[in-house]
């Protein structure tokens, strides 16, 4: 997975440079312990528990994505090596779906939409489902590279040398809690922050290239439907990283929101995250239900997803094909 | 003087839900306590090269990744416990109380796995998680953070980067305490039920942000009085010492006995 | 009303107050002098239930405030309405996104209709002399005008009690000139009144009792004011004042010196 995210990091890297160099630096750090920081914060849910939110889309627009992608990065560095949670063997998928898909995804999606609904309420809408958009397909990134393990990796009785668990259970149980409530409450918190400094201090704000928004939206998305595959092909190397996978859970978990981050007295699995400590039944039973609701839900995943996929793949294989012709 | 305020308030509160503002204190609060009191405190014969520590954390961590032999994980366990015993108590504490709770919660996470019968790939895992985590935090409780950011300079990471670390340690205890107080602000006023509790809380995140770009542009323009160039050098004497010494051929060894016990 | 026995406080590694008693009555205007560092902004904090006493007792209102009451919903928010805490920083206590939402916090959360809290909003606004900006974000604002919208934003919850953390700092003459009139007026409407400070010249006005803390973290002295004030070795001791310091008439003031090099 850090594998995949090298090309990324040295691509915005390069766009950082090149937008606007200096300027650009203590910004970065600053940013990163802004997005740092931002995790930190709790949540509201109704019922009076509380959830976390990452605000990678909502970095991304606030200091454009390609910056976002190295401040988040940045502090994920610094929570997997200052907590030392686990996040430092997860730190390439970790960076992988926070620091890319969900800043990335989300700006985009905004973008997209921003430019075509000319109103206000059009781009906060857009906001909203570029946080929710971008947060659920992390998600569901991290649930995916999770539940492949048992697929690639069996001894020869045909059980898994690594992760047990495979994308029926995965998918719903990393999916499920941020469709109903983390993404709702990241969407919220992106906004609001936003709506708040715009009205306070609409300076600050990264005003984004005008130019080129669709060929880089498509080559995203095309990177992104890709990235199961590209697992696939990759298998054997990463695979054997076993660890990885659980640490993936927990910090990926952590980081994405169902988990509070940091030092707790206390962690959470359930399928509607809330912030009490440890009590061994009633997780376990979340999780067995989440795997029979997973069982349903899978079929339907695998058939929706393999359909988009599958079209994208087709359109970007044109494109990268067209653009071969011509360049 | 306006009337209301010249008579008592006969205020009987409704209750409402904001459990997140405590939490987001003690969030905070953490965080910074843990920054501030980072890094090691020990007499400066036992201080082990910052690189060499760094260096041999991640080589650990990658060779247990890749075993597949429940032997050398022990091997490996025994050499992180020897580790610990050598710092101060309530480090100990700490690191264990982190390891302890991540193991736990793996082992949740896999009962079911060990319940239908995959017990030994389980308890691997498990293992190799408390390992992991407890070397993990060894080398950050032992170290100065600016130790191991100069530590990754030696491994050929960016100038730049590195700087960026920096800056973001520093700012993330400086922004950090500045939205504590904030928080503490909205405690205080939270004398009701908050109808607006999403407002307040990105109301509070909002001028975080607009804090930090204040504080990103300062910074800015005192790298520029002095001259910055986007050259970021940072001085480090390599100093070799017994312990050092000692400490590598461990390290060595270690890697010895992972290739002989072979991979599965 | 206050009651404050015995109370010690540490930071993590940091004395911050060691063995501090205080009983302070309604309708008092107290004033807390003391080096910085003293303990304080620690008592101040302690008193208003941001922490708690590691050792002693704290009572408000004969009940005892403890950690564990101060995690009971109900209980924090009458506490919170009836004391209420201007801070330092003003940056650090505003955080809605306009002048008019942020005092109209407190009043809202207070289950008040809309009505009424147009109705306080607009008399705190004008009590400080702030209604131009009513529609502004704080976040633009002089650090004077900051302090007035923190001060209205606390005044709004209608507390009983009312603790103000250095409250001059930052603020230019005429601004301080009239957040004196303006405390004066507020303790002879019935307002108890704890301010910390260490601004010599203004501390009798606003203040008729006064409690100082030395670099030990406790309680060197619990006077009326003007006394206080006059016994100046003591105030030397606690590194309040230094050489240079004297008195004309019964008030005091700082001259500049001059000496030929």
């Amino acid at each position: 997975m850090a594998a995949a995210m090298i090309p990324v990091w040295i691509i915005s890297v390069k766009k950082v440079k090149e937008e606007l160099a200096k300027v650009k630096i203590p910004m970065l750090g600053i940013g990163a312990a802004f997005s740092f920081l931002i995790m930190m914060f709790n949540l509201p849910l109704p019922g009076g528990t509380t959830t976390h939110a990452v605000g990678g889309t909502l970095i991304a627009i606030l200091i454009g994505p390609f910056s976002a992608c190295i401040s988040i990065t940045v502090a994920l560095l610094i929570q997997a090596l200052l907590f030392g949670d686990g996040g430092i063997l997860a730190f390439g998928a970790n960076s992988f779906n926070m620091a890319f898909v969900l800043p990335f995804l989300g700006y985009y999606i905004y973008r997209f939409i921003k430019d075509r609904v000319h109103t206000e309420k059009g781009e906060y809408a857009g906001m909203a489902i570029g946080a929710y958009v971008g947060i659920n397909m992390a998600a569901l990134a991290a649930a995916i590279e999770f539940g492949l393990q048992p697929v690639l990796f069996h001894n020869a009785a045909g059980q898994p040398l690594y992760s047990p668990y495979p994308l029926s259970v995965a998918i719903p149980a990393m999916t499920l809690p941020h469709l109903l409530a983390a993404g709702v409450a990241e969407a919220i918190f992106t906004v609001a922050i936003y709506a708040f400094i715009r009205k306070v201090s609409p300076g600050t704000i990264y005003e984004g290239s005008k130019k080129k928004t669709k060929a880089i939206f498509g080559v995203i998305v095309a990177l992104i439907c890709l990235s199961p595959f590209g697992l696939i092909a990759t298998g054997k190397a990463w695979g054997e990283w076993s660890t990885t996978e659980i640490q993936h859970v927990i910090s990926n978990g952590k980081a994405l929101g169902y988990v509070p981050g940091g030092m707790r007295s206390g962690f959470n699995f359930s399928t509607f995250l809330s912030d009490y400590a440890l009590k061994g039944l009633p997780e376990f039973a979340g999780y067995i239900l989440s795997a029979v609701a997973g069982a349903a839900i899978l079929i339907i995943l695998f058939k929706v997803i393999g359909g988009i996929v599958s079209d994208r793949s087709e359109k970007s294989r044109k494109r990268d094909a067209e653009r071969e012709n011509h360049g | 003087m306006v009337e209301w305020l010249l008579q008592d308030e006969h205020y009987v509160p409704q209750t409402d839900k904001d459990t997140f503002i405590n939490k987001s204190i003690l969030g905070f609060l953490r965080i910074v306590a843990r920054i501030r009191t980072q890094g090691g405190h020990h007499a400066k014969s036992y201080q082990v090269n910052a690189s060499i520590k760094v260096a041999s954390t991640f080589l650990l961590i990658l060779l247990l990744s890749l075993s597949g032999n429940p032997a050398f994980v022990v091997v490996v366990i025994v050499y992180i416990l020897a580790l610990l015993s050598l710092l101060r108590a309530n480090e100990i504490i700490a690191i264990l109380r982190v390891g302890l709770i991540v193991t736990l919660f793996t082992g949740i996470v896999l009962l079911p796995a060990i319940l239908e019968g995959y017990e030994s790939t389980s308890i691997m895992i498990i293992a190799k998680v408390f390992a992991t985590v407890t070397a993990v935090n060894i080398l950050s409780r032992t170290t100065r953070w600016h130790d191991i950011t100069r530590a990754l300079k030696r491994f050929f990471v960016p100038d730049i980067f590195i700087l960026v670390l920096d800056i973001a340690i520093k700012y993330i205890v400086m922004l950090g305490d500045y939205t504590l107080h904030i928080l503490y602000s909205l405690k205080l006023r939270s004398v009701g039920r908050n109808n607006r509790k999403y407002s307040s809380i990105s109301g509070i995140a909002g001028t975080m942000f607009i804090k930090s770009r204040e504080m990103s542009e300062e910074m800015y323009a005192a790298m520029e009085c002095r001259g910055f160039t986007g050259a970021y050098t940072k001085y480090s004497r390599f100093g070799f010492s017994f312990v050092d010494f000692v400490y590598m051929i461990i390290n060595v060894g270690l890697l010895c006995i992972f290739v002989y016990m072979g991979r599965k | 009303m206050i009651d404050i026995r015995n109370v010690s406080y540490s930071y993590p590694g940091v004395h911050a107050l060691h063995d501090v008693t205080l009983h302070i009555e309604k309708g008092e205007a107290i004033a807390l002098l003391g080096p910085n560092g003293s303990g304080k902004s620690t008592l101040l904090k302690l008193i208003n239930g941001i922490i708690s006493p590691d050792s002693g007792t704290y009572l408000f209102n004969n009940g005892e405030v403890t950690k564990k009451k101060l995690q009971d919903a109900a209980f924090t928010k009458l506490f919170h309405q009836k004391i209420g805490f201007v801070f330092q920083n003003a940056d650090t206590q505003l955080f809605c996104a306009d002048v008019y939402d942020e005092i109209a916090f407190g009043p809202r959360q207070m289950g008040m209709s809309e009505e009424e809290v147009d109705g306080r909003v607009h008399d705190c606004l004008e009590l400080l002399h702030i209604s131009d900006f009513k529609n502004r974000p704080p976040y633009h604002l002089s650090g004077g005008e900051k302090k007035k919208v923190a001060i209205a934003c606390v005044l709004s919850m209608n507390p009983e009690i009312l603790v103000l953390d250095e409250p001059m700092e930052g603020l230019d003459p005429r601004t301080q000139r009239w957040l004196v009139e303006f405390l004066v007026t507020l303790n002879k409407a019935g307002k108890t009144l704890i301010t910390s400070t260490h601004n010599l010249e203004l501390v009798q006005e606003i203040s008729r009792r006064a409690v100082l803390f030395d670099e030990n973290h406790g309680i060197a002295a619990d006077l009326p004011t003007n006394e206080l004030l006059m016994d100046i070795e003591l105030l030397k001791k606690v590194n309040l004042i230094d050489e240079f310091y004297h008195r004309h008439e019964g008030n005091h003031h700082v001259h500049f010196h001059m000496h030929n090099f």
